[in-house]
């Protein structure tokens, strides 16, 4: 267990010190702060678009930050020869592996933090400039954030999922964009050919489309973004069962990778 | 030394290009080109939770073309607008952010007084009113523009009358009243009045509602009597007195706007108050 949270702790450290995401994390705040004179643009909603501009803001750099976290960790490691020290201690690859999710899981999980506690104050300004009929609903805010968080914390596990199986520190980093392209709008896709498009489709397409759906995970339920920005209810039943989701893909995705890791040859 | 002539030879190019170049720019057209939005759903699949922002880009780009069809003294410029691919983007929008309200609002007002295009807008009104569930706005939009624009009073009293039940404002509930009325929908008017009435907190709003359907009950009575009329002497009678004098009637109830009820050349029972005195 110490040498577990060891390599969480060091993973996190690791993180915190990388000079790119300082970087990126700069650009997302002055995104932020740019909000308000952006909200202007608006002609009958600035609240809601302030809401929709931050919330897009974080999401967008979350997504950055994820990707070259999970594509770049374990890449690193092998190209810094690190990975062949830290192998000859007593830790099992897959205790390592672990470590470097969780680290990386913290660190998405303190960026989302941040830039939501930045992206509150601006909305609280923009809002008392030009007040909207809609009230601010900081509740389904909090959410939406937490679901992002969630959904890049799954996208992460994926990064290290194709980390695993990879040399080349490309692979990950494009594959992880593509999956996050194809789960946003697996659901769609999904819906399109399970209606009266896919009878006009051959049922073994079909069949392809929808395993396909069932395989990638599906990022579209973590959007909640509509309920934040104009306070449209959410179902909890529906919550539960994302978050259920979300918890169980990224440990069967984890099972995957540690499985892939531990059998696999190092320089 | 050679670079300096190569960099003294560059600058001589770039003064020879500049010039030209600026002038230009001051010369362009006015109107920039609105350019191509792909179709809402295809975006929305590549669009993933950006699709708000996307929505958001696209209505600003309609609106910011709009702006540069006009000269800074309020004239359109002589470059016909693009309105067919404004609408198209403003349902690419749509279709990303079914709820972006900026979006409702330039379509009710830029293509419902110059274009007429009342029927699309009203479809993208009832598409927006799916979602935006409790807003007022879209209603009080579409029954203006199927009253003012079409004409048509029973449906612009039923999307009146959505929007006072939405909202609880007494204006949409004498909009709604005044189409149900010219729609020779009275008695429907009447209904839901009194459920306004009933429903209405503030004693002044309240006072309102009843004036309002006091007077529909009044056009209410007389225009039963007339139809009693029309179906014994095949005919309509010359005014309403003779209504009363023929036993039609017992009396010309009073108009609670303080005018008096009368018939139009064309039979229709009418108020010198146009029902919106002095209230």
């Amino acid at each position: 267990m110490d040498v577990f949270r060891a390599t969480v702790v060091m993973t996190f450290r690791w993180i915190l010190r990388d000079r790119v995401l300082h970087a990126i994390l700069a650009v997302a705040l002055l995104m932020i702060l740019l909000v308000p004179a952006l909200s202007t643009f608006s002609m009958r909603q600035v609240q809601e678009l302030s809401i929709t501009l931050s919330l897009s803001a974080i999401s967008f750099v979350l997504l950055m930050v994820t990707v070259l976290l999970g594509a770049s960790s374990v890449w690193r490691d092998i190209e810094r020869r690190y990975l062949a020290s830290v192998l000859t201690l007593p830790i099992s690859r897959t205790v390592f592996l672990l470590g470097r999710f969780c680290g990386i899981a913290c660190f998405i999980a303190l960026c989302g933090v941040v830039l939501g506690a930045a992206a509150a104050v601006i909305i609280s300004v923009s809002s008392a400039q030009y007040p909207s009929d809609i009230p601010i609903h900081w509740d389904k805010i909090g959410l939406a954030l937490l679901a992002d968080i969630a959904k890049y914390i799954m996208l992460a596990s994926v990064g290290i999922f194709f980390s695993t199986v990879s040399t080349s520190f490309y692979f990950p980093f494009f594959a992880s964009i593509g999956i996050y392209l194809a789960g946003s709008g697996s659901q769609e896709v999904y819906e399109y050919v399970s209606g009266q498009f896919g009878k006009e489709m051959g049922s073994v397409s079909v069949a392809l489309f929808k395993a396909v759906y069932y395989l990638i995970p599906n990022f579209a339920a973590f959007d909640l973004k509509v309920p934040a920005i104009y306070g449209v209810p959410v179902l909890p039943a529906g919550l539960g069962l994302t978050f259920s989701y979300a918890v169980l893909y990224c440990a069967i995705l984890l099972c995957v990778s540690s499985y892939t890791f531990s059998r696999r040859q190092f320089p | 030394m050679t670079r300096g002539l190569i960099l003294g030879a560059l600058l001589l190019l770039y003064a020879l290009v500049v010039v030209p170049f600026t002038t230009y720019m001051r010369q362009r057209p006015v109107a920039l080109k609105l350019g191509y939005t792909p179709a809402g759903e295809a975006l929305r699949l590549v669009a993933s939770d950006q699709r708000y922002l996307l929505a958001q880009l696209a209505v600003d780009r309609v609106l910011f073309y709009f702006g540069s069809l006009f000269t800074k003294d309020g004239h359109r410029v002589s470059t016909p607008p693009e309105y067919f691919n404004m609408f198209a983007t403003m349902q690419s929008a749509l279709k990303l952010d079914p709820y972006n309200m900026d979006a409702y609002y330039f379509t009710e007002a830029a293509f419902t007084w110059e274009l007429k295009r009342i029927r699309e807008v009203n479809n993208m009104l009832d598409y927006g009113m799916k979602y935006r569930t409790w807003d007022a706005q879209l209603p009080f939009y579409a029954g203006f523009n199927a009253a003012y624009f079409s004409k048509d009073y029973r449906t612009a009293s039923l999307y009146m009358q959505k929007a006072a039940e939405l909202s609880g404002n007494p204006l949409y509930t004498t909009l709604a009243s005044r189409y149900f009325y010219e729609a020779g929908q009275s008695a429907l008017g009447i209904t839901f009045l009194r459920a306004m009435e009933q429903s209405a907190k503030d004693a002044k709003v309240k006072k309102i509602y009843q004036v309002r359907r006091k007077a529909l009950e009044g056009i209410t009575v007389i225009s039963d009597a007339l139809n009693r009329f029309r179906e014994a002497r095949h005919t309509l009678p010359p005014d309403l007195k003779t209504l009363v004098r023929e036993g039609f009637l017992s009396r010309i109830p009073e108009d609670p706007y303080g005018g008096t009820f009368y018939l139009d050349s064309k039979g229709k029972v009418v108020s010198s108050s146009k029902l919106a005195g002095k209230q």
